[in-house]
């Protein structure tokens, strides 16, 4: 049975490798460009699991079970992260995926993201995460708090997303959006080369957000996807050889490597990529920062921002609004402030014709 | 009418967004701007970019494994 959070890690990683998917991009396209196409993907994605998410509760497939908000580390361990995935040039879900891309900043941003999340969860930042994560209030959802029905909540939100897609739908570009030339055709050509999309991207990724609910249940896991505490569990397993930590989340952080390293390698956009000194630090930092963040938060931008958003948690929205926040801050400091002025000096060599 | 390159292989999401708005800025209408690139993302974003902002795609091609390059032209 835990051989299918396997099959469903390669589906999502091969997804997010092919449609682009991007939820970093999504947080720092509000600070850059304003645009909110990848936002919205992310939130269809969203509104579509809560749909999933609920029905399954209402059939009593799976039992969404209250817990007290750890408000303050979410808080903080939401800005942290946030901040953290512009230095790293990806969240947790995008840095396993460029990893399987061949990108070396992104091994250096996974590999200090995944130690830093151990050392936060059950190594030597546990007890000051753990202290952190008890301040906290008794509630647990936007629903339970508003006394309301989860479902309009499901509905309100369906609607809203609903008339965002729309929007981007009817807005069309000035000129038709230029595509690669083909080079294959049939499956291969819409496997391996066309462009997915955002939205029918984000629509596929809603599927495999749904389905991962009941097939981690089945295996004792009862929750949906998320990335921080299976890293955390993996370099568990990898150094102390415990295989009782290596649960369905494990198999599917491995399949999502392995999924995105599949469509890459098909799509001929696998390519061991070295990234210059500045890359390099900024990708240790951010994976370090990532780590204590996400371990602090309770969850990523995948078990937060996008899973316990779809259930109407305090912790995934709170989470949400901190991490763009934090996002915005680092974009700030590292994308939009003097340092790109160096970036502009150096533009657009004349190429002699 | 003149061709500029602007070389980002190696820059991550977002820089070769970024330096690209920059760089077209500086080129009179009329002038092609070449960004080679090699990172993933790009492949969505520059077209996207060029579409939005009425700027026409001259070229459009994957060079290699992991590495493109697009030519906007400033309309």
């Amino acid at each position: 049975m835990l051989l299918t959070g396997l099959a469903l890690g390669i589906a999502l990683g091969f997804t997010m490798q092919r449609g682009r998917f991007c939820v970093t991009g999504a947080f720092r396209d509000l600070w850059i460009t304003g645009s909110t196409r990848w936002l919205t993907a992310f939130l269809i994605v969203v509104a579509v699991q809560s749909v999933g998410v609920f029905a399954m509760d209402t059939a009593g497939v799976i039992t969404l079970a209250p817990r007290d908000f750890a408000w303050l580390a979410t808080i903080i361990g939401a800005f942290v992260f946030g901040f953290a995935i512009v230095l790293a040039g990806g969240c947790a879900t995008g840095t396993y995926y460029r990893a399987g891309e061949g990108l070396v900043g992104s091994w250096f941003a996974l590999i200090f993201y995944a130690l830093f999340a151990a050392m936060s969860k059950t190594g030597v930042l546990a007890p000051a995460v753990d202290g952190l994560r008890a301040v906290t209030v008794h509630a647990s959802t936007i629903h339970g708090l508003l006394g309301l029905s989860p479902w309009i909540l499901v509905l309100v939100l369906v609607t809203g997303v609903g008339l965002l897609a729309r929007h981007h739908l009817s807005r069309r570009p000035e000129l038709p959006v230029a595509a690669l030339p083909p080079r294959k055709s049939g499956l291969a050509h819409l496997l391996f080369e066309k462009r997915w999309g955002a939205f029918s991207t984000a629509l596929v990724i809603a599927a495999l957000a749904i389905l991962a609910w009941p097939l981690s249940w089945a295996t004792g896991r009862e929750s949906g996807l998320g990335i921080t505490g299976p890293s955390s569990a993996l370099v568990n397993y990898l150094v102390g050889g415990d295989s009782q930590v290596v649960d369905w989340g494990v198999y599917l952080v491995i399949g999502i490597l392995t999924g995105s390293f599949i469509a890459a390698a098909g799509s001929g956009e696998f390519r061991v990529r070295l990234p210059d000194a500045v890359t390099t630090v900024r990708s240790i930092a951010g994976g370090a920062l990532m780590g204590i963040g996400a371990s602090l938060a309770g969850g990523c931008t995948i078990g937060n921002a996008m899973v316990d958003t779809a259930t109407f948690g305090l912790q995934g929205w709170v989470s949400l609004v901190f991490m763009i926040l934090g996002t915005g801050a680092a974009t700030r400091v590292f994308i939009t402030g003097p340092a790109t002025a160096t970036a502009a000096a150096r533009v657009a060599v004349p190429a002699g014709r | 009418m003149s061709q500029h390159v602007l070389e980002t292989d190696g820059q991550v999401c977002p820089f070769p967004l970024v330096e690209a708005g920059a760089a077209i800025a500086l080129l009179a209408p009329g002038d092609e701007l070449v960004i080679n690139f090699d990172c993933t993302q790009a492949t969505d974003a520059l077209p996207q970019w060029a579409a939005e902002h009425g700027y026409p795609v001259t070229n459009f091609e994957r060079v290699g494994n992991a590495q493109w390059t697009i030519t906007v032209l400033k309309a």
